[in-house]
């Protein structure tokens, strides 16, 4: 099977540059997930507090 | 290759085979060298996906050898399309979508064990009034190893829409001088300063660029580089590409058929006009709309069922028509900028590669509406050389002429007093009769403005 190498040259710094964007991305991607998380985490919380206060005000209604 | 089959000029760099035209069709040749490839693409599901979500031109194979090159595996017949544009005729928002498609078809690709050879915008071409990818001959099986077209896109898609983005500014230009991608320094020098707290933009543009400059020679180890890393790569051009916002520079033409509609009931009769003749014309399907500003016109054509490619120098305008057409207003108009009076020469490898916009601006109807001042006064050519730019355009037109006491011809003369003698119209007609004859003309109501329906002799 051929491959053809067009664009990129294997040693040129773009290919280089990619390695090296590629392992920084994976740190800010993981710290974007763990942000991710915690947001969800005290979204979740926040939207069950409101609930249960919802049903509190009904059940004293 | 046999001589009735004839190479298209602009198709040579790939040594995967090439496009060629024989008795009027269009095909694709698929050399030896790369049909194992092609069979890998074809065979893993990925090429029926991707015509199916109308993201890849669809193809007929064809058994017989066409061309009778002892090179050639087999013959595809891509689906024709009806006009060919280049990146350099595309406004911000057109660039922003080819650019979306070809990343988004890297990524898919990555599921069937296949990867995007290359990723050039002239890989890109537009049917009902979204971008679709023609390079059938791009998808080869996946190695190990980074993306082999990250370089050729951060230079051809990502470069121009970050100097359109950060300078707030329609530049399509960028691509006419660059048109095999901007280098990486050039556009990290030409962005401002804060482009570099994007994480995205530091990696891809200023990062890389650096790093472009300190060539090493030596192979880079790949290991440990899978499809997650590519994954990310994807990941991080695609957030870039869609976080990127249209120009809002505000043009001189952005409100004129705003400023036109005070104009009393000069547009609308122009428009009755329009409406009226377009109906009694038989046979036309395609229609080239010459400085169509925001397509009020091309809207006519296409409510008759017509196809338009809309033209217009002001790239705000282009886009907001290529935005409208992509809300399924009008789907089957292709918007360009493009200057008249510098219309997008012959580029390329013998000026071949990339045919000129004359040359490719073929319909049954061409409409000139408030446009021949422009040219005439403002651009300063000559009746003859307007004449001769419509003439092969269409063998029908609708030019609008707009008198020297008219308003906006006037504002016009009197920065230019040496041009009020030629531009009259009698001097017009006298040009424009010598190669067309005078169907019907009529006063446009509102105006002094007068509306003629040529017909080629």
């Amino acid at each position: 099977m051929n491959i053809f190498m067009l664009y990129l040259d294997p040693g040129s710094g773009s290919y280089l540059a990619q390695i090296v964007a590629a392992a920084a991305l994976g740190i800010v991607f993981f710290f974007r997930t763990i942000k991710l998380y915690i947001l969800t985490f005290f979204s979740f919380i926040k939207r069950g507090f409101k609930k249960e206060k919802k049903e509190e005000t009904k059940t004293s209604e | 290759m046999s001589q009735a089959s004839q190479k298209h000029p602009g198709s040579f760099r790939d040594p995967a085979g090439f496009i060629f035209q024989k008795n009027g069709i269009l095909y694709r040749q698929v050399n030896k060298s790369f049909e194992a490839s092609f069979d890998a693409f074809e065979k893993s599901g990925a090429c029926q996906k991707f015509i199916d979500k109308n993201w890849l031109i669809p193809h007929q194979r064809i058994a017989e050898n066409l061309t009778g090159d002892s090179e050639a595996a087999l013959f595809l017949q891509p689906e024709r399309l009806p006009f060919i544009s280049y990146p350099y005729e595309w406004s911000f928002d057109m660039l922003r979508d080819a650019a979306l498609l070809t990343i988004q078809l890297a990524e898919n690709c990555l599921e069937y064990n296949l990867q995007l050879k290359d990723a050039t915008p002239y890989n890109i071409q537009w049917k009902n009034g979204k971008p679709l990818f023609i390079d059938s001959l791009s998808f080869e099986p996946l190695r190990p190893g980074p993306w082999i077209a990250y370089r050729q896109f951060c230079e051809s898609f990502l470069a121009p829409l970050l100097l359109m983005h950060n300078n707030k500014q329609h530049l399509p230009e960028l691509l006419k001088a660059w048109p095999d991608g901007m280098p990486l320094a050039t556009v990290a020098s030409m962005l401002p300063w804060r482009s570099r707290f994007s994480i995205h933009t530091y990696l891809h543009i200023h990062m890389q660029a650096k790093m472009s400059k300190k060539t090493t020679g030596k192979n880079p180890s790949t290991e440990g580089f899978g499809k997650d890393k590519l994954k990310r790569i994807f990941l991080s051009l695609k957030t870039l590409v869609q976080s990127l916002k249209t120009p809002d520079s505000k043009t001189e033409w952005a409100d004129y058929y705003e400023e036109a509609g005070q104009r009393g009931e000069y547009l609308l009769a122009k428009q009755a006009l329009v409406k009226q003749w377009i109906r009694e014309m038989s046979e036309i399907k395609q229609v080239l709309d010459l400085g169509a500003n925001e397509g009020a016109f091309t809207e006519i054509a296409v409510a008759n069922n017509l196809d338009v490619i809309a033209a217009d120098i002001d790239p705000e305008c282009i886009n907001r028509l290529y935005l409208q057409g992509k809300k399924q207003q009008h789907p089957q108009v292709t918007p360009l900028v493009q200057d008249l009076s510098w219309p997008s020469p012959g580029m390329g490898v013998n000026n071949q590669e990339r045919s000129s916009f004359l040359s490719r601006a073929r319909g049954d109807l061409a409409m000139a509406l408030a446009l021949i001042h422009h040219l005439a006064i403002h651009k300063k050519m000559p009746f003859d050389s307007i004449r001769d730019m419509f003439l092969p355009m269409a063998p029908q037109l609708i030019i609008e002429f707009v008198p020297a006491e008219d308003e906006k011809a006037a504002l016009l003369l009197n920065r230019l007093e040496g041009l009020k003698p030629a531009y009259t119209q009698e001097r017009f007609e006298h040009s424009f009769l010598q190669s067309y004859e005078i169907h019907k003309k009529a006063n446009i109501a509102g105006s002094s403005r007068i509306l003629y329906w040529l017909s080629r002799k």
